[in-house]
């Protein structure tokens, strides 16, 4: 071309956009998250729905517990304590619980929390759920109550049609939150989750769903005020975007990044991280009924198992490789009782179930992707490792949320990894539900130890309940019914100068932090 | 002209209705073919089979599919667009609040790709047989062969961790309320006369809108000089030069008036392209659109929202098609005769 047209002209044409972003950029103040008032929290998970009561899901506990608050507490260590109830007591047939409110206690609209918010919580929505109306996620483990009695405005009583021994560790799990009953009667359902109102710390401000939830001190809060005033919760569901958030200065803290990264973001000045075990156990689910029949073949599927590797390869050394289904130190748990890593042991017993180099035994595992940390990971792992000792897997993935539809319709396959958790530490809320033939979490659908379980559920005292447990567990090992693999990590990054209280199930509780 | 393109409206609106319907219809047969149990999904994990019987019953999941299919549509048309399994509300309630979102992301990326895009063509039909025409090209090339999300991870790395520039997760800085006007966070902050919180949105915005926009321009760009390139090859180019305009007149008067009609059509495909881009891009970001809402609903199996969700995506390819047509129309006189 034999141009009039300036390479200036051209220059200045595109020049326009690339000046007007530059100066963008330079008018681009740092994201910075700290405030001495405030806190930015990356967090992994939205909550399903504003109505704490109706799904359980363990990431959104923390978030509830700045809203709402539980009859019982826990304390850092999970000895049980009072919260919205200052005494109980459980009968000793296990057929009633009475209980002392505490008073002068308002919900965040002002009116005042009495026994009739408790009846209603534990008997009339339990009852509206399990006859088909609002489904809540806690109905059917309250569905025994008969009825909560009154006794004034801050007492009153439960009633079971059954044993409830474990009615204090309830009040105190997932989803059991105290709802206003008259704000719900006045506003609806929908205009109750549209605006939450509890008895909680913090009240919520700000929502928008899938990104961010802002919270605002409750400066009439019946107990310990929180040093922060304002909280902001972002939902960052990619555990890199995480790690990148807290590193840019963008977060204050947050949880369940990659191990790797959290060891790399250790290192970085400023920051402190930390792999802090909790009440979360990894397993493998074992069905009773298929070609895991075979107890030899499931103890040399277990004797297969390396874990102190996995716990290396995988949580850098820090997940506790388990030997029954339960958290090492919980109650259920039986010193000093260990099951060898035995490849040699898992040939011997596949061998007497008529298994060689020539005829391989199969099984078939499913497993999540991305549900709890390096979860496919495991999987492959064990892969290999049975492999080793001459027994072929085959591997599938499924979504979390299809567990449960697939183990009501018995498809599950043999073998299933799967993680659970219990922030109460109590056996029942372990073993007690995950090999409980009458309940949706069990793949092991066996008669023995449904039976055992069956009849501890009906023990209301507590030493000889736990006694029972113990010795389950052990029956449990033996048999083979479960294959218990790591007590799972936390990982957290945070600030250095952002302090926290360390809670042993892993709950991350904004009103327990403060700037130094 | 007006009644061509009202002829041409009416056209597209006409082929818009069985498009959507055999869209709707493909959703809805594949998301059933899924081994999938809706009404298992519905309830808690403890219910009991009475109760997943129940409630299949009550969603009419036991009526043949075709009936199964009227029934869902019937409940679209009366504007009932179900509840969110994982999140138990109202789907519509979900989607009206990601759209807005979405679309700011792709309007904003698609003005930074068109930018990028036609300085990047000319650019590179300036210089044509020139080295820097092959080092545009090698740079396009580049460009095109790193997909959106990559150029999402590296930006965020390089202006939002190393250089901590610019914000990369979310939409506002922590200190700003949202407010809610139209839905449309950047209008929204105007309309509530913040301008802090408007700048605030933009600098969140900048990263997801530029790996958007950067992977998107380069195609803009290999057309455009393309085009220029057929069009200097015209008649009338010469003659515009023997009527004495400068190049800078023939360039952008008769070249690239002429040259922008299939880069036009070509911006039309790459907007519906870019819609599909913005699934990743949003949670890498973590921006609260569309995608990040679709990506949820797959790892929730919360089939109601994935039906919706992708009928949105359908409808904004329709309409941005129906746009790009009129302005096609617009441009091209020859069109407006026929």
């Amino acid at each position: 071309m034999t141009s009039e047209l300036s390479r200036r002209h051209l220059l200045q044409i595109m020049g326009i956009g690339f000046g007007a972003a530059t100066l963008n950029l330079g008018a681009a103040a740092p994201a910075r998250a700290q405030d001495k008032d405030s806190v930015v929290i990356a967090w992994p998970s939205d909550v399903p729905s504003w109505d704490p009561s109706q799904r359980t899901q363990p990431d959104a506990q923390p978030i509830y517990k700045l809203i709402f608050e539980q009859p019982v507490m826990q304390d850092p260590d999970l000895n049980f304590i009072p919260g919205l109830f200052t005494e109980w007591s459980l009968a000793e047939d296990g057929l009633s619980l009475t209980f002392k409110l505490r008073e002068g206690v308002t919900f965040h609209d002002g009116s005042p929390l009495t026994a009739e918010d408790i009846r209603f919580n534990w008997y009339e929505r339990v009852q509206e759920s399990l006859g088909g109306g609002n489904k809540l996620d806690i109905a059917n483990t309250w569905k025994n109550v008969t009825d909560v009695t009154l006794d004034g405005d801050h007492a009153g009583t439960f009633h079971f049609s059954q044993p409830m021994p474990t009615a204090v560790q309830w009040l105190s799990f997932m989803a059991n939150f105290v709802v206003p009953k008259a704000y719900i009667e006045q506003v609806g359902i929908e205009g109750f989750r549209e605006k939450p109102v509890g008895t909680g710390p913090y009240k919520l401000t700000e929502y928008q769903v899938n990104s961010r939830m802002v919270f605002e001190r409750n400066e009439d809060y019946w107990g310990e005020k929180p040093a922060i005033r304002n909280v902001v919760i972002n939902v960052i569901k990619d555990p890199s975007a995480r790690a990148a958030a807290v590193q840019s200065g963008q977060a204050d803290l947050t949880i369940n990044i990659p191990v790797r990264e959290t060891q790399r973001l250790d290192q970085t000045p400023g920051l402190a991280a930390e792999l802090n075990p909790v009440q979360r156990v990894i397993l493998v689910q074992v069905r009773h009924d298929t070609a895991t029949a075979d107890q030899n073949l499931r103890l040399a599927l277990h004797h297969a198992i390396d874990k102190e590797a996995l716990s290396k390869a995988f949580y850098g050394g820090a997940a506790v490789p388990l030997t029954l289904p339960v958290t090492p130190g919980s109650p259920g748990d039986v010193e000093g009782l260990t099951f060898a890593y035995d490849p040699e042991m898992s040939r011997q017993l596949l061998a007497a179930s008529g298994y060689g180099p020539d005829k391989p035994a199969r099984v078939r595992m499913a497993t999540t992707n991305g549900h709890f940390p390096s979860d496919f990971d495991i999987a492959r792992a064990l892969v290999g490792m049975w492999k080793e000792v001459g027994i072929e897997t085959e591997l599938e993935t499924i979504e979390y949320a299809k567990y449960f539809e697939l183990n009501r319709g018995n498809q599950l396959p043999d073998l299933t990894l799967y993680s659970w958790e219990n922030a109460t530490a109590d056996p029942e809320i372990f073993i007690g539900y995950m090999l409980n033939p009458d309940m949706p979490f069990a793949a092991w659908r066996g008669e023995e130890p449904g039976n055992r379980i069956r009849e501890l559920f009906q023990t209301a005292n507590y030493e000889e309940r736990i006694k029972g447990y113990q010795d389950l567990n052990k029956t449990v090992l033996e048999m083979g019914a479960s294959i218990p693999l790591l007590q799972s990590v936390q990982t957290l990054v945070r600030k250095e100068d952002l302090n926290y209280t360390k809670y042993k199930n892993g709950w991350i509780l904004a009103q327990t932090m403060s700037w130094s | 002209m007006f009644a061509t393109i009202m002829k041409m409206l009416l056209r597209r609106l006409l082929v818009a209705i069985p498009t959507l319907l055999v869209v709707a219809a493909l959703l809805f047969v594949v998301l059933r073919l899924l081994p999938v149990d809706p009404a298992a999904m519905s309830l808690p994990p403890n219910a009991t089979n009475d109760e997943v019987a129940a409630m299949r019953e009550a969603m009419g999941l036991n009526r043949p599919l075709p009936v199964q299919f009227l029934i869902w549509l019937g409940q679209l048309l009366s504007g009932d667009f179900g509840m969110s399994i994982a999140f138990r509300r109202p789907v519509w309630d979900l989607v009206s609040e990601a759209l807005p979102a979405t679309i700011e992301l792709a309007f904003l990326s698609m003005i930074v790709a068109t930018v990028v895009g036609v300085a990047g063509g000319l650019l590179a039909f300036y210089f044509r047989d020139r080295t820097a025409e092959a080092a545009i090209d090698f740079s396009s090339i580049v460009v095109l062969s790193l997909p959106e999300f990559l150029w999402a991870l590296m930006l965020m790395l390089i202006f939002g961790v190393w250089l901590q520039w610019l914000p990369f997760m979310l939409r506002l800085d922590p200190q700003f309320e949202r407010p809610v006007i139209t839905g449309f966070l950047l209008l929204d902050t105007l309309l509530a006369g913040r301008p802090d919180a408007f700048m605030s949105a933009l600098r969140h915005m900048i990263l997801p809108v530029m790996a958007l926009g950067i992977s998107a321009s380069p195609a803009i760009m290999r057309v455009l000089r393309s085009s220029l390139l057929d069009t200097y090859q015209e008649d009338y180019i010469h003659q515009a030069r023997l009527r004495g305009l400068d190049e800078r007149r023939v360039l952008l008067r008769h070249g690239l008036k002429n040259a922008f009609l299939p880069t036009l059509s070509l911006m039309g495909v790459q907007f519906g392209f870019l819609f599909g881009g913005t699934l990743l891009v949003e949670v890498i970001f973590s921006y609260p659109g569309l995608g990040n809402l679709m990506i949820d609903a797959i790892r929730n199996v919360d089939l109601p929202v994935i039906q919706i969700v992708g009928l949105a995506y359908c409808i904004m390819v329709l309409v941005i098609s129906t746009v790009v047509d009129m302005l096609y129309l617009v441009l091209n006189p020859k069109l407006r005769v026929r």
